[in-house]
């Protein structure tokens, strides 16, 4: 992408977008609600068309070869995009109707395809009878109907459980192993740990694009949380002894660069009586915390000019 | 590309319809309540006479009954567009334009079906069918369902949610349905809705299903077929119009005609 911007009327949903993925990749774009993920992901997708800037996808312009780019790419919706009433079968073979196949093409490349994703069991059934995996698996199925080069996922396992969300995502590796670019969303922090290189949105531009590591390594240390008999008081501790903590919903998180080291020295002297307390490793919202002062569930105000923590935030 | 899309909309759409076989049941209903109930209350204080009432409004109803099937059939592009099959569809290479006449083409033949249905009661009513009115009387009346599928589809492209349907059925389709004569003779009716028909098309797609039936028409023949033909044409450009407009939007053109994002 470069320099895109998308304008709504007078919002700018995009503000100037500038990032490129390299082939065979596994990239994650994360942000919260608002920030000008799901207008971004329809850009690529050939769905919205940018008021400024270009967006290539495989080198394909998504306005001006727009069919080229559609034949080349396979994309998973968050909603549902099948026809429930009929078998998973039928669908794939009317996707690939869509895709210009013949009948006969279309039935061959429907068998693969259920070979593939490993749903012969439910293949016949109609769509609305299958598990909620059972149903993702036949949403990634459909959007390889064209063999794509490139994969879209919009957050494509919300909703579903930890072990169809763990499967789903066995699956994705095994594509992405074969060498397709794998571009996804998710709310899921752990799900954004498989990308190879991970993309922060806020606000219509990214904040930061990296490695998860290298992102983490942006905070500069580890986190300490606590969980005391008097929160409000312990902040005006902390605060007094010059640590950073955050605005929150119940714990408090400051980070510091040997969090091991300061652990004991902080127990020993708040001075309230401490319920709970965990150093851990940076996660990729405390990161999103640091750089745009908000987390993914909300605009919390900072404290201490730390910044705050959005309700509903992810730990 | 146009062809097989064409073909992949039809499908879709028919095998949906199929798969809705209750719904088709529950279509006959109507008509046949305006035929044997209405038809026989109002045919008794009718100029024309009971049966000859029923036979005479027996084209409209059947002309009532696709025009409300293929509004509906048109209405699923609303919801399709935002959840669904059509959401992947959206972002396939088939041209829009083929989704536009696809969509017309399964909303016709649904239709034409649902009319279809009416016709074994015929004899009940005392409409003669010989086998060359049954052929010039699905002529029309595949015409005519195309035209009512290009209505619905020319009002369906534009609205972002189905919600609008009663709003249509009541301010749009009814009003055509009653000025066409469906319900009695247009040569008897008031000058002004004499005039008014002319510009009704629905008006044209019951006449000449009636002519195909009956043998008399108000409009010449030719001159229905015509006007049928130049609505379609022109109803489906114009969706075709509507929908590629929407090819930067993944609302096949709706939201920008309403002002929502």
């Amino acid at each position: 992408m470069r320099g895109v911007v998308k304008r709504y009327d007078k919002v700018e949903a995009l503000r100037g977008v500038e990032f490129t993925v390299n082939a065979g990749e596994k990239f994650a774009l994360l942000g919260p609600n608002g920030a000008g993920k799901t207008t971004l992901f329809s850009i690529l997708a050939t769905l919205r068309a940018p008021t400024e800037g270009s967006a290539r996808v495989l080198g394909l312009d998504v306005v001006e070869q727009r069919d080229a780019v559609r034949r080349a790419m396979g994309i998973v919706f968050q909603e549902p995009a099948l026809e429930l009433r009929l078998s998973g079968r039928e669908n794939l073979v009317l996707m690939g109707l869509f895709y210009g196949l013949g009948s006969a093409a279309a039935k061959r490349r429907a068998a693969e395809i259920i070979a593939q994703v490993k749903l012969e069991d439910g293949a016949d059934r109609p769509a609305q009878t299958l598990s909620g995996g059972q149903r993702r698996k036949l949403e990634l199925g459909r959007a390889l109907v064209t063999d794509p080069r490139i994969l879209f996922l919009d957050e494509a396992t919300l909703g579903l459980d930890v072990d169809a969300r763990r499967g789903f995502w066995a699956q994705v590796t095994a594509l992405a192993a074969t060498g397709r670019t794998i571009f996804f969303t998710t709310h899921y922090m752990e799900e954004a740990e498989v990308a190879d290189r991970i993309a922060l949105i806020d606000r219509g531009r990214i904040v930061a694009l990296d490695t998860p590591r290298a992102l983490k390594a942006r905070i500069g240390g580890g986190v300490v949380r606590l969980k005391t008999e008097d929160d409000a008081q312990a902040r005006a501790w902390l605060a007094e002894q010059k640590f950073e903590t955050n605005a929150g919903d119940g714990d408090i998180m400051l980070v510091h660069a040997d969090p091991a080291a300061a652990l004991p020295e902080i127990l020993r002297h708040l001075p309230v009586k401490v319920r709970r307390a965990e150093v851990h490793e940076p996660s990729l919202e405390d990161v999103f915390l640091q750089l745009t002062g908000r987390g993914f569930g909300g605009d919390a105000p900072a404290v201490n000019g730390r910044p705050g923590r959005g309700p509903g935030g992810m730990p | 590309m146009m062809l097989k899309g064409i073909y992949a909309v039809v499908l879709i759409d028919l095998k949906r319809f199929w798969l809705d076989r209750a719904r088709i049941a529950m279509g006959l209903l109507q008509p046949l309540l305006y035929l044997f109930v209405l038809g026989a209350g109002l045919g008794s204080s009718s100029r024309l006479g009971g049966g000859n009432y029923q036979q005479f409004i027996f084209p409209g109803v059947i002309g009532l009954s696709m025009l409300f099937t293929a509004t509906f059939a048109a209405i699923s592009i609303v919801f399709d567009r935002q959840i669904g099959f059509f959401k992947a569809v959206l972002v396939s290479p088939v041209p829009r334009p083929a989704i536009a006449l696809g969509k017309i083409a399964a909303g016709s033949l649904q239709a034409a079906v649902q009319g279809a249905i009416v016709l074994p009661f015929a004899p009940f009513v005392g409409v003669p069918l010989t086998p060359l009115e049954v052929v010039f009387l699905l002529g029309a009346m595949l015409l005519s369902s195309t035209m009512f599928a290009a209505i619905g589809l020319a009002f369906a492209a534009r609205f972002t949610s189905v919600t609008v349907f009663p709003v249509v059925s009541n301010a749009v389709l009814l009003p055509m349905f009653f000025l066409s004569g469906a319900m009695y003779p247009l040569a008897l009716a008031p000058r002004w809705m004499q005039v008014a028909a002319h510009f009704d098309p629905v008006a044209y797609a019951v006449d000449l299903m009636r002519g195909a039936l009956l043998g008399h028409f108000f409009f010449s023949p030719w001159l229905s077929i015509g006007a049928l033909a130049l609505v379609i044409a022109g109803l489906a450009w114009e969706s075709v119009r509507v929908l590629n407009r929407g090819e930067d939007d993944s609302s096949l053109g709706a939201n920008r005609v309403w002002g929502r994002r």
